[in-house]
């Protein structure tokens, strides 16, 4: 076949596995958000795991994937399931919050309306839920499109012991021609997965004004607030709720509402209620169930010697952790200190920020794995005669920032558009100077944000030390490797396959990443809603 | 440069000199060629209390700020003084109609910001600030954030916060528009004691407003905008005895005559 034919098939082949399950993630998490809107135990279960799974990076998935589509399923089938399985973990959880999120604050007399017109289960999606869930679908699209890139070229092809595993896909075309050395071709393959990408983002950036423009409402009306909300998306939506004098009416109506005796209601009604009750309370607790299953059922099978060895070597995991942790710090500050001069520079000069915006976008979106070793083969001699041994470690913290800047850029950037205008007019009237703006306006001011985005950040971080840590051939004739690290360790594990002792190191590495999300990220989100929201402090009631 | 220009641009500022702000000749289109204003004069006197009042929509609270600074005219000029203002400047303080507080900072901290980008020291700062919530009536207050505040209480430290900026002119833009009745009244009884007490360094006070009784309550002189595109249709002095009676006579024939004013806006074709 021409080559070019190919490598543009195999492209869109890849876009194509991005965007087919981004689409999966979109429908499944309407039906889900519905059922969580519907029933209280469900919503419970469901939001905590969504919280767990989406402060736990993707790659600690690998082992688990790998286990059970490849070993599990086998064949061509099980490795597309495994790239796919992979992507889907990447790109599900921020949408499927953001779709309950949605469904969350439909307005109040929208849902009276579709009562009072005695709307089906269809109608109402179709009508009311699904288009009022655009405007956070089409916010959530991009950083889901980038981490979609980012995961599916290093899963088209993997390696477990001998076996090399691999599915068709720009990463696959590019390792073989690689392999053969064809340089023409591999910059070929560049430029046409980034044509792809640049088509991607213009669609999205054209679906996201639509959106908004279209299926954004007015939020002048009151909106049923139940749940947890995330900062990140409903902190204006929230501050007009809250100072809203019709909210308090229709907070007087919904007591109202709520103290009357419930003979009023049609038997039909109530027991329309009860089997919605009846049946989130049995999803819920299905997927619990299926849970402590799997779990009981892989403890029991690992024999008792080699659950000795599993613990006798996690004080070394631990400690290889650290390391590790201590790299995600130094990409997190580098990430911060840049992208707030930029993002705040971008913000504050249109022009610039018409070019620069969609030329970030389009980066975040161009898969780092693609090109890295293009950037490693072409500077490595000079930044070898400058930093000598620790070389390594600069390619690997480098590839760390260009996985993960743009989260807290985009972060800090969306938080400064949201800025109320009068804090600008009063730092222009008080003359205020750079440094004094940012710290006593822009930083306090988009706090919630910054949290989010540094959250993201430290998530992402991992994904990019998951494959600089320990890439043999990065480029013919040469690995990058670091000394010590915990993904360099999962790596070489999952390589010679231990899955046992990757599947123990993913786990310790899940656990502590969800204890320092809960600790640390909610602690700060909770911070944030009590004192950093920049809309309340304009009062308009 | 014409020598005529020369001479006229000269002129302007030696008038604006004789009073604290001055704006002269004023027009001013939105970016949709949609023209605002044409040929608008306002000045403001010393110690003068003035109010601006329009329809709904005629640009009032956009004349506010080209008179701060913050939006540039397409033609005239803005003086404070007899020199020209072109950008926003801590001498005239805008304070919004949506009441602007920073809910990250106490209400002490909210008012020090304005003190702290002028260099002071951290006591000095506290002690002025001190003083400016005391001025409007907040002593006893200063450690509560702004959402533990009351609307009228947010807008006190937001007037404590242009205070301690040592401003020479005030323009308000409808600041009792998101009061309750009863908190706007208390307020607008303090305000004009507050704005000209001698521990302040204001010079005049500009305010927006489209309610008609608040306005005769609180201004020396009343300028009226009204047509489109929008320019100075009349200028009413107020002379009553402070505070003023909204039951007497004379307070409603003023009334009177701004509402003759106020028919509805004539288009002129342009």
């Amino acid at each position: 076949m021409n080559e070019i034919l190919l490598i543009t098939l195999a492209a869109l082949a890849t876009a194509g596995r991005v965007l087919g399950l981004i689409l999966i993630s979109i429908v499944t998490g309407w039906f889900l958000a519905y059922a969580a809107i519907k029933g209280k135990i469900f919503e419970n279960i469901y939001i905590s795991i969504i919280e767990v799974f989406e402060s736990v990076p993707v790659i600690s998935f690998f082992p688990i994937v790998l286990i059970i589509f490849v070993t599990r399923i086998g064949g061509p089938l099980g490795v597309e399931m495994a790239a796919d399985f992979l992507v889907f973990t990447a790109v599900v959880w921020n949408i499927w919050m953001g779709e309950y999120q949605a469904f969350k604050t439909v307005p109040r007399e929208m849902l009276e309306v579709a009562e009072n017109y005695q709307m089906s289960f269809f109608t109402k999606m179709r009508r009311i839920f699904i288009p009022f869930s655009y405007p956070r679908i089409a916010a959530n699209l991009f950083p889901s499109v980038s981490d979609g890139f980012f995961y599916i070229t290093v899963s088209e092809v993997f390696s477990v012991g001998v076996h090399t595993y691999q599915t068709f896909g720009i990463g696959t075309v590019l390792d073989s021609l690689a392999a053969s050395d064809k340089t023409g071709l591999i910059y070929m393959a560049l430029l046409i997965l980034a044509f792809v990408i640049i088509i991607i983002i213009l669609g999205l950036r054209e679906f996201s004004r639509y959106a908004v423009s279209r299926y954004t409402v007015d939020t002048d009306a009151p909106i049923i607030r139940r749940g947890r909300l995330n900062v990140k998306q409903t902190t204006r939506l929230l501050s007009v709720v809250a100072r809203n004098p019709l909210s308090r009416l229709a907070g007087y109506y919904r007591s109202r509402v709520m103290s009357r005796p419930p003979e009023v209601f049609e038997k039909r009604e109530m027991r329309r209620e009860k089997i919605s009750r009846y049946s989130s309370i049995a999803i819920g607790f299905t997927i619990l169930g299926l849970i402590i299953y799997s779990s009981t059922d892989l403890i029991i099978s690992v024999s008792h010697n080699e659950w000795n060895h599993l613990f006798s070597i996690t004080p070394k995991i631990l400690l290889y952790l650290l390391y590790d942790y201590a790299r995600v710090g130094v990409i997190l500050a580098l990430s911060f200190v840049i992208a707030i001069f930029l993002g705040y520079y971008l913000a504050m000069h249109s022009r610039a920020e018409g070019i620069g915006v969609p030329i970030i976008q389009t980066l975040s979106a161009y898969p780092p794995p693609i090109y890295f070793p293009f950037i490693f083969g072409a500077s490595f001699t000079a930044i070898h005669s400058v930093l000598g041994p620790f070389t390594d470690e600069f390619y690997v913290l480098a590839l760390g920032f260009v996985s993960t800047f743009y989260y807290i850029f985009y972060s800090f950037w969306m938080g400064v558009k949201a800025l109320p205008s009068e804090y600008f007019e009063v730092m222009k009237n008080l003359n205020m100077g750079y440094f004094r703006r940012m710290r006593s306006i822009i930083l306090p001011g988009t706090f919630p944000y910054l949290i989010s985005g540094i959250s993201s950040t430290i998530n992402s971080a991992w994904g990019g030390l998951m494959i600089g840590e320990y890439w043999p051939d990065i480029i013919p004739g040469r690995n990058l490797s670091v000394h010590y690290g915990l993904m360099k360790f999962i790596d070489i594990e999952t390589n010679v396959g231990n899955i046992a002792m990757a599947a123990w190191g993913s786990f310790l590495f899940g656990i502590v990443v969800a204890i320092y999300s809960i600790i640390f990220t909610r602690r700060m989100m909770d911070l944030a809603r009590k004192r950093y929201v920049a809309e309340e402090g304009v009062f308009a009631a | 440069m014409d020598e005529d220009l020369i001479k006229d641009n000269a002129m302007q500022r030696a008038r604006a000199a004789q009073y604290v702000l001055s704006a002269v000749g004023i027009d001013f289109s939105y970016e949709n060629g949609y023209k605002v204003f044409e040929d608008v004069n306002i000045d403001v006197g010393q110690n003068e209390f003035v109010a601006i009042v329009g329809p709904s929509g005629i640009g009032k609270s956009t004349l506010l700020r080209i008179l701060g600074g913050f939006l540039k005219p397409d033609k005239g000029a803005v003086y404070l003084f007899g020199k020209q203002i072109k950008r926003p400047t801590p001498d005239i303080i805008l304070i919004h109609q949506s009441i602007v507080t920073f809910p990250w900072l106490t209400a002490l901290e909210n008012v020090m910001l304005s003190l702290k980008v002028r260099n002071v020291s951290d006591e000095e700062a506290e002690k002025a600030a001190r003083n400016a919530l005391e001025t409007v009536g907040l002593q006893g207050f200063e450690d509560l954030y702004p959402k533990e505040m009351s609307g009228g209480m947010r807008q006190r430290v937001a007037i404590a916060r242009a205070l301690a900026a040592s401003p020479l002119v005030f323009l308000m833009d409808e600041p009792f528009a998101h009061l309750d009745e009863l908190t706007a009244e208390g307020l607008r009884q303090d305000i004009y004691n507050i704005l000209f007490s001698p521990d302040t360094p204001l010079k005049g006070v500009v305010l927006v407003s489209h309610n008609l009784t608040e306005v005769v309550e609180l201004a020396d002189e009343i300028y009226v905008l009204n047509n489109v595109p929008a320019t100075v249709v009349g200028k009413v002095h107020v002379d009553l005895p402070r505070p003023r009676n909204p039951r007497s006579e004379e307070f409603n024939q003023i009334l009177d005559a701004l509402y003759n004013y106020l028919t509805p806006p004539k288009v002129r074709k342009i």
